[in-house]
C-alpha cells in the first residue's frame, strides 16, 4: 500500500487540481468562443440617442443625466424653422412686448439668441454652454411652432453609460441604443 | 410631431442656412487603449506577484488604474458592468456585444485561469481606489465572513436576471464609486460610494469581498489556476505573521484535527452536503421564481402597467407622469398588456434560474466547508486572494537574504 503512494506520479490533491484547471480553462474559453461569434467589430459600438419624435419634453433629461450638467442640449433644425418674430421657444406665453428682455425670455439660462435676418424673419441660435438640456424651449415651439428646437444628446459630451440614467426614467422610451451612423438623429431632412 | 404651421421663409436677401457641426463620439481608439493597457497592467501584476514578489508595484499599478481606468476614463463601461452586456448578448439576438466590452469580460478570466485574481489586484479600478485607501483591518469571523460572501453570488444572479429582462443594469446602477471618479452623481450614490469607501479604510476591499458579482465570478476560475501565489518562496517555518496582513482572509493557517474523527464520519458528511446540494438548488429556484411576477416590476412597461392601474382603480389620485405620457402618446393598453404578459412569462423562466443559481451556491458553500483537509503550513485561499501583496513583506522568510543565510 505504502509503496503504491510512493510511486504514484501526482497526490491526489494536485490530480483534482489539474483536472479542476483544465474544466474551468475549456469553460473560459468556450465562453470566450461563444461570445466572440455574438461580437462585432467598430460597428457593434453603441451609442445613447434621442428620439425627437417621441420626445414629450417632460424634463426628466436635464436632471437624470449623470454629468453635473445634463449631455442632452437643444439642438436647432434650421431648415425646419419658420424664422418668426413670436416664436414660441423664445418667449414666455404670456409676453405683451416683443423685445429680448430677461423677463420675456423663456429660456432660464438665456442660452437662445436670435438675430434679424430681413423683416420679418428672425434666426434663432443656441448657445450650448448654456444650455441644460431642460426642453422648455422644445416644449414651446413642438406646441406654438414648427419644432424646429428638440433635444438630443451630444455625444461629444455624453460618458456613453453601460445603461443611460435618463433612458431608466424617460416616459416616452425615446432613449436608445444605436449605432455610430445613426448617433445624431436630427430634424434637419426636412 | 414636426408641424409646418409656418411657411419656410422666401428670403430675399441671400440669407444661408448656417452649418452646424456637432461633435462626434467619443474616439474608438480609446477602446483599443483600454484593452492593451488592462493586458499590460495585469502582466506587471503577474510579474510583481510571482517573479518580483513586491507590494509597491502592486501599488503602482493600482494608482495608473484609478487614475486612468477610474477618473480619466471615468469607469465606464467596465469589466464589472459587462456581465451584463454579455447576458444581454446571449439573450437577445438583437444585441451586438462590442468586441471591447467582450474583452473586457474575457480576459480577466482567462488570466483568473492562468494566475488567479490578477485583475482584482490593482488593475479593477474599484478595487485599486479600495486598496489604495486602506490602512486598518479589523477582521470579520470566518462565519460571518463565510455568510456574507454569499451576497455577491445573489447580486450577481439578480444582476443576470434583470439583464436577461432587459429590465436594468443593475450592477451599473448600483456602482459604488462611479460617482467619485465622475466627481458628481445623484446623492444616493454619492452617499453609498464615500461610506463603502470610508468602510475600506478599516475593512479591507468591502465591496470585493462582500458585493462584487464579477469577483464571485472569478473565484471560480482563480481556485483552480493553473499557477497558484504562494506566501513565500522558500520554506514555511508556521511564524502566523502572514494571516494577520490578510486584508480579505484569504490565508488558511495550519490545521490538523484536534479532535479526532473517524473518515467514515467525515465521508458520511460530506454525502450529506451533496445530497442536499440539489435540494438547497431547488428550494432556491422556488423561494426566487415564486416571487417573479413581483419582481417583474423592475421592468418599464410592467411598472408602467402597474401605474395605471392603479391610477384606474383610484382616479382622484394625481396622474404619474408615465402615466399621463402613455395617454398623451395615445398609448394602445392592449398592446401593453400583452408586452407586460411576455415579460413576466421571460421572468417565470429566468427568476426560476436565478433562484437555482443562488441555493447551488449556498450548497457548495456548505459543502465546501464541510471538508475539512488537512494542512502543515499557511496557505493561500486561492479562491479569495487578490493579490493584494501584502504578506510577502510581513513573511519573514522573505526578508532573509542570501549571506545571512550562509552565516
Amino acid at each position: 500500500m505504502k509503496d503504491k503512494k510512493l510511486t504514484s506520479p501526482m497526490d491526489r490533491r494536485d490530480f483534482l487540481n489539474k483536472c479542476g484547471t483544465l474544466l474551468v480553462a475549456g469553460v473560459g474559453l468556450a465562453t470566450g468562443g461563444v461570445l466572440a461569434t455574438k461580437a462585432k467589430g467598430k460597428e457593434s459600438d453603441t451609442f445613447w440617442q434621442i428620439d425627437p419624435y417621441a420626445c414629450t419634453q417632460c424634463g426628466r433629461c436635464e436632471t437624470e443625466c449623470v454629468l453635473p450638467v445634463s449631455a442632452v442640449k437643444c439642438f436647432h433644425a434650421n431648415r425646419v424653422c419658420g424664422y418668426c418674430d413670436l416664436c414660441g421657444g423664445y418667449y414666455r406665453p404670456s409676453v405683451k412686448d416683443l423685445n429680448t428682455a430677461a423677463e420675456n425670455q423663456l429660456c432660464p439660462t438665456g442660452a437662445i439668441t436670435r438675430e434679424f435676418v430681413e423683416e420679418p424673419y428672425f434666426e434663432y441660435t443656441i448657445d450650448e454652454n448654456l444650455c441644460t438640456g431642460c426642453g422648455k424651449c422644445v416644449k414651446g415651439c413642438t406646441s406654438f411652432g414648427n419644432g424646429s428646437l428638440f433635444l438630443q444628446i451630444q455625444q461629444d459630451l455624453c460618458q456613453n453609460c453601460n445603461e443611460c440614467k435618463i433612458s431608466r426614467v424617460c416616459p416616452s422610451n425615446a432613449i436608445k441604443r444605436v449605432s455610430y451612423e445613426e448617433a445624431y438623429q436630427l430634424k434637419d431632412h426636412a | 410631431m414636426c408641424e409646418a404651421r409656418f411657411p419656410k421663409p422666401d428670403f430675399t436677401s441671400g440669407y444661408q442656412y448656417p452649418d452646424i457641426e456637432h461633435g462626434v463620439p467619443l474616439e474608438w481608439l480609446w477602446n483599443v487603449v483600454d484593452i492593451v493597457l488592462l493586458i499590460a497592467l495585469m502582466g506587471v501584476v503577474v510579474w510583481a506577484a510571482y517573479k518580483r514578489r513586491s507590494r509597491s508595484v502592486i501599488l503602482g499599478v493600482s494608482v495608473v488604474s484609478v487614475a486612468y481606468f477610474g477618473f480619466f476614463r471615468s469607469g465606464c463601461v467596465c469589466s464589472v458592468g459587462s456581465i451584463q452586456n454579455v447576458v444581454l448578448a446571449l439573450t437577445d439576438s438583437s444585441y451586438h456585444l462590442p468586441w471591447y466590452v467582450l474583452c473586457l469580460f474575457i480576459i480577466p478570466i482567462l488570466a483568473a485561469v492562468l494566475f488567479g485574481r490578477v485583475f482584482c489586484a490593482g488593475v479593477c479600478p474599484l478595487g485599486a481606489l479600495q486598496e489604495l485607501v486602506n490602512v486598518k483591518n479589523f477582521r470579520l469571523t470566518r462565519a460571518v465572513s463565510a455568510a456574507l460572501s454569499v451576497i455577491p453570488w445573489v447580486y450577481l444572479a439578480f444582476a443576470i436576471l434583470y439583464a436577461a429582462t432587459r429590465s436594468q443594469f443593475l450592477i451599473c446602477r448600483f456602482d459604488p464609486f462611479v460617482g467619485i471618479f465622475r466627481l458628481g452623481g445623484d446623492l444616493g450614490m454619492i452617499v453609498f460610494g464615500v461610506s463603502l469607501l470610508l468602510l475600506s479604510v478599516f475593512v479591507g476591499r468591502p465591496f470585493c469581498q462582500f458585493l462584487c458579482p464579477y469577483g464571485a465570478l472569478l473565484s471560480v476560475f482563480s481556485s483552480f489556476s493553473w499557477k497558484k501565489l504562494s506566501i513565500t518562496s522558500k520554506t514555511c517555518i508556521n511564524c502566523a505573521l502572514c494571516i494577520k496582513s490578510c486584508p480579505v482572509d484569504a490565508i488558511h493557517s495550519p490545521q490538523t484535527s484536534k479532535t479526532k474523527e473517524s473518515r467514515s464520519a467525515g465521508v458520511k458528511r460530506v454525502i450529506l452536503f451533496a445530497v442536499l446540494l440539489p435540494v438547497f438548488t431547488l428550494c432556491g429556484a422556488l423561494l426566487v421564481g415564486g416571487q417573479s411576477d413581483a419582481l417583474s416590476s423592475a421592468h418599464k412597461s410592467v411598472y408602467l402597467y402597474h401605474l395605471i392601474q392603479e391610477q384606474q382603480a383610484n382616479p382622484e389620485m394625481e396622474m404619474p407622469l408615465e402615466v399621463e405620457t402613455f395617454h398623451a402618446l395615445g398609448g394602445d393598453i392592449e398592446a401593453l398588456q400583452a408586452e407586460v404578459t411576455e415579460v413576466q412569462h421571460q421572468y417565470a423562466i429566468y427568476a426560476y434560474l436565478a433562484g437555482a443559481l443562488i441555493g447551488f451556491v449556498i450548497g457548495l458553500k456548505l459543502l465546501r466547508l464541510s471538508v475539512k483537509r488537512s494542512r502543515k503550513t499557511y496557505e493561500i485561499d486561492t479562491a479569495r486572494c487578490t493579490m493584494c501583496g501584502r504578506c510577502f513583506s510581513y513573511c519573514p522568510q522573505n526578508t532573509v537574504k542570501k549571506d545571512e543565510k550562509a552565516l
